[in-house]
């Protein structure tokens, strides 16, 4: 027998992909690389329907995506026209003219987030208030706009905790994972799915194109976009609907040409009726504008983004209309959906390529056979949907813990109720300074404490922990910590001198 | 925060949770407070069935600062690499070790491809991937190697020790950094007028123990947080319908084995746990299924070695409190809630329950989130080891009053979902916060005979003679690194023995 891979008696033979957005050739490169030539994949895309793309900022489980497929850094921020990205600056979202940064990675330097949390906490009490990014390697780089590659040799160097993602054109990345994808067997089909068959039993059958072909497969992999061809179209699974909590519904997108060297940051600045991204690239600026339509008309909100454009613009404005919320089960008999046919969650904290890859980590956890055993498919729709709840309530809460009361759109966040799992949160970081780490969270407490302070959460005491500590004074350690800190990023380059020394050097 | 920090702690009761809680917060939080008191009564005995532990213990004793070595000595302890189940399958016995069953397979479980490659009615053979169950077997042990990339490196153990040592040995450290033991026996539970709070207990002599925060490690009764605040009591015993336990040591004989063993009967299962000196033994069993006499028939009769005593009865029902921390009040032990002892979990539910209460710690200004935070925590910690207990007795196939009702009573949800998930893929779902992995889980399940419909189809991507080779490889590995151990013995004997 060769060293391909082989297929078990139930297994699947064929597989295929709807739709070639960034979610479609991530599953199809994913898969082409697990599945190893045991099971025949396929992706239809239109090139006249076009991909949304605007999930152009990543968080840092990109790079473990990269390793899977044995993806060069340099091969893909090329190709890619990719940047790193340390965290994400939010600017205005609390209260106009206060900005607060979300970095990567831990804060303080091999010391437990809940001690180095309630220190920094006390510190403060005691009036000795201290910018949190200057506890975080990754904070401290970002805001300085340096980089470098964690070196992992040096076990002491605090270098080690940085923490990064990337910036990334969506559509040369997905023209570089269909170079893989291709170059590992997967079949790429050009053309519109115009219907759909479903047996008795309610797996999807063939698939019929435009051009009159007709395509079967033992199992389906939605990644058809906001249209849900399958999942939602044929399937009819129901959306649960997350609006009353998430107001935004539509966003205008647009790139533009860089005013400055790109930084390893990404923007989210509030504006009146929404917020505003800005994701550096090496040739260009991504930038848009989230917004609730009740509040803001859709020329109102072109004109509203293009105003605040740092360059010339490089194409036309795109509108896209969307609704937060997610399938009431993403995997359907042998149909399993991804991206934004999974549901949807504006790109705040640049989850949407995360998700993508979560979703294809579990479906090969919980791997399908022909039985298509609905126990399996449950317990995968069980984990998606507490996944996308907890990231949920993450960016809910950026709109609800604003100050911000000049406009009616601000009034109206303010009073939008919370869900259970946020309130319960909330209160119990604002009564006791600890942060609840419920199940299957994306984000981490230090992601939690960067949030609910950047949003003037502050809580009237601090964990005891910190006391607990020794007669003498934990503040030489912790000091030292910050200084080490500062030491190690004071060595590394800026991110467009290191940006420059990577794409050239290959 | 300082004026209003707690002054005065009150622990009431000196069995292990007792000494357990006033040794920890004495090594934590004493100097954050200005008394640690403990309020134990001589005539009450303790219970001290929960004798072998779970590696956890070892994280707590480090926290303290404890010497492995003196603690070994001082509680007449031995190691244990996991439980030996004997007559839960009425096919075969079979082991829970604290070890894995080896790396991933290309990102796929090792059971699945075992589950892959098993040929025909072999049920037993996954047990040759488990260095610590097959340490165990073969009576071995010494310490993991710090190198976890090394198979004699993958593995944990606990301790099985004499309950009533560790409490004695705990109270010295604790007396030793200022916890002031009062002896008497507590009459009264005073509530302040305005909150129902605790004030203080009142004991016999009349003299009454006031403090800010109050531990019930009372045992089965939680004199503070039943009686006085009555916090309320889940029942489980419809899932867990044991409600008794006859406990015996006896004479050691040979050896002891680095694991405790769990035996099935007809009414429930006895346990074996061996200490340096002597070895405990007890009966856990279901009092309408059979009378107590006729029980300590059962258990003097598996005995290995000569009785030493007449057997004592413990009366329990399984369940936890509704509130673990209601008011000024936390419950530790067995007055939070009794799991039976069969994975010996009611050490650990102890140590989670003082870590909680170290993290969460108050203020006298008692702020309720804290209580509410606690109670979700401990809830899930209680409700996923009951699931993990609920499995042993659903999935026998003894046969037997006892055995038939559990076979057949309905289930918690989140057992079900995750025996439906099991049986459909060989898959475990992770309980939050749960205190048992998918080794463990996969331990059980295997062990009572219970395997799935299909495996992993992942596993069916590598090639069958390669798979098989590797699988062989393994096992020959684990068997080499188990026998190059010396005797559990012979180590003992070596770097730990106690004195008398």
């Amino acid at each position: 027998m060769s060293g391909l891979g082989q297929r078990s008696p139930r297994g699947l033979r064929s597989l295929v992909i709807v739709g070639g957005g960034t979610a479609g050739w991530m599953a199809a490169a994913a898969l082409a690389r697990v599945l190893d030539g045991s099971c025949e994949i396929t992706l239809i895309e239109s090139a006249t329907l076009g991909t949304v793309g605007v999930g152009e900022a990543t968080i840092p489980t990109l790079p473990a995506f990269h390793a899977l497929l044995g993806v060069d850094e340099r091969e893909f921020l090329h190709a890619t026209g990719g940047t790193f990205k340390l965290g994400i600056q939010f600017r205005d979202w609390c209260r106009v003219g206060e900005s607060f940064l979300h970095p990567f990675g831990p804060y303080g330097v091999n010391v437990k987030h809940e001690l180095f949390q309630a220190y920094w906490l006390r510190r403060r009490q005691e009036g000795h208030a201290s910018p949190l990014e200057e506890w975080s390697v990754t904070g401290l780089a970002a805001s300085l706009g340096r980089f470098g590659t964690p070196q992992l040799k040096d076990a002491s160097s605090p270098l080690r905790q940085l923490s990064y993602a990337y910036h990334l054109d969506a559509t040369l990345y997905a023209r570089f994972l269909r170079s893989y994808a291709e170059r590992r067997g997967v079949r790429r089909i050009e053309g519109e799915v115009v219907d759909v068959s479903v047996s008795p039993r309610g797996l999807v059958q063939w698939l019929y194109l435009g051009d009159g072909r007709s395509i079967a497969a033992d199992f389906f992999i939605d990644c058809s976009g906001f249209r849900s061809l399958l999942i939602g179209e044929v399937l009819k699974t129901g959306y649960v609907d997350w609006s009353q909590w998430l107001p935004c519904d539509r966003a205008v997108a647009v790139q533009c040409e860089s005013a400055a060297a790109p930084v390893p940051v990404t923007q989210s600045t509030a504006r009146e009726c929404g917020w505003q991204w800005r994701i550096p690239l090496q040739h260009r600026v991504g930038n848009g504008y989230v917004y609730s339509s009740a509040h803001l008309s859709d020329d109102q909100a072109v004109v509203g983004l293009l105003e605040r454009l740092e360059g010339p613009r490089l194409s036309e404005p795109r509108l896209l209309r969307f609704k937060a919320g997610r399938r009431a089960s993403a995997w359907v008999g042998n149909c399993v959906a991804l991206g934004l046919a999974a549901g949807f969650l504006e790109p705040l904290e640049s989850t949407s390529i995360h998700l993508v890859q979560t979703g294809l980590a579990r479906l090969f956890a919980l791997f399908p056979d022909r039985d298509y055993d609905p126990v399996i498919s449950a317990e995968y729709n069980r984990l998606t949907a507490i996944e996308s709840e907890r990231v949920r309530d993450f960016l809910i809460f950026h709109y609800a813990a604003s100050q911000r009361d000049d406009t009616a759109f601000w009034r109206h966040c303010r009073a939008l109720p919370v869900p259970e799992s946020l309130a319960h949160k909330r209160e119990l970081f604002s009564k006791t300074g600890r942060i609840s780490v419920l199940e299957h969270e994306t984000f981490e407490p230090a992601s939690w404490l960067a949030l609910f302070t950047g949003m003037q959460v502050w809580p009237d005491r601090y964990e005891p922990v910190v006391d607990f500590l020794g007669a003498t004074s934990p503040d030489m350690r912790f000091e030292s910590m910050r200084e080490s800190i500062r030491r190690a990023v004071g060595t590394l380059p800026t991110h467009a001198a290191f940006l420059n020394r990577i794409v050239t050097d290959r | 925060m300082a004026g209003s920090a707690i002054r005065r702690i009150v622990i009431v009761g000196g069995g292990s949770a007792g000494w357990m809680a006033a040794a920890a917060l004495a090594a934590v939080v004493r100097r954050r407070v200005d008394e640690i008191v403990l309020v134990e009564s001589a005539q009450i005995g303790t219970i001290g069935v929960g004798e072998a532990t779970l590696p956890t213990l070892r994280a707590f004793n480090a926290t303290l600062g404890l010497d492995e070595v003196e603690f070994i000595r001082n509680t007449h302890a031995t190691f244990k690499l996991g439980i030996e189940f004997v007559g839960w399958n009425p096919e075969r016995a079979f082991f829970h070790g604290f070890s894995d069953f080896g790396p991933a397979i290309r990102g796929v479980s090792p059971h699945q491809a075992w589950l892959r490659m098993r040929a025909g009615t072999d049920d037993r053979s996954y047990c040759d991937h488990s260095i610590a169950s097959v340490a165990a077997k073969l009576g071995r042990f010494a310490p993991p190697v710090p190198n976890h990339e090394s198979v004699l490196g993958s593995y944990s153990y606990a301790f099985q020790f004499d309950a009533a040592s560790y409490a004695a040995y705990l109270r010295a450290f604790a007396e030793r950094r200022g916890v002031q033991r009062i002896e008497g026996r507590i009459v009264d539970v005073r509530l302040r007028a305005e909150d129902g709070y605790i004030e203080s207990v009142v004991l016999e002599e009349g003299r009454s123990v006031s403090g800010d925060l109050f531990i019930d490690c009372s045992g089965f009764v939680g004199l503070l947080i039943e009686r006085a605040l009555q916090a309320g009591f889940e029942d489980w015993s419809k899932w867990l319908p044991c409600d008794r336990a006859l406990a015996v040591p006896c004479a050691r004989n040979g050896e002891p084995t680095p694991f405790t063993r769990s035996t099935a009967h007809r009414a429930g299962w006895q346990w074996r746990i061996p200490l340096q000196h002597r070895t405990g033994n007890g009966y856990v069993f279901c009092s309408s299924a059979i009378s107590e006499d006729e029980a300590a028939g059962t258990l003097l009769a598996n005995l290995d070695g000569e009785a030493l005593g007449a057997p004592r009865l413990l009366k329990f029902t399984a369940g936890r409190r509704r509130e673990c921390w209601k008011r000024n009040c936390v419950a530790l032990g067995l007055a939070s809630g009794f799991l039976e002892p069969l994975e010996s979990t009611s050490i650990h539910l102890v140590e989670s329950g003082i870590g909680r209460l170290v993290e969460l710690f108050p203020d006298r200004g008692f702020e309720p989130k804290l209580a509410e935070e606690y109670n979700r925590l401990m809830g899930r910690s209680y409700e996923s080891i009951r699931d993990f207990i609920i499995l042993h007795y659903w999935a026998s196939r003894r046969e037997g009053e006892l055995w038939r009702y559990c076979q057949n009573m309905a289930i918690p949800d989140g057992l079900r979902h995750q025996l439906e998930l099991f049986k459909a893929r060989g898959a475990v779902a992770l309980y939050d916060s749960g205190a048992f992995a998918e080794p463990s889980w996969i331990s059980i399940y295997f062990g009572l005979g219970l395997f799935p419909r299909r495996h992993d189809p992942m596993t069916d991507m590598i090639e069958q003679a390669a798979l098989q080779r590797e699988l062989e490889r393994r096992v020959r590995i684990v068997t080499g690194a188990a026998q190059s151990l010396p005797t559990h013995g012979a180590f003992i004997d070596r770097y730990c023995q106690a004195s008398t």
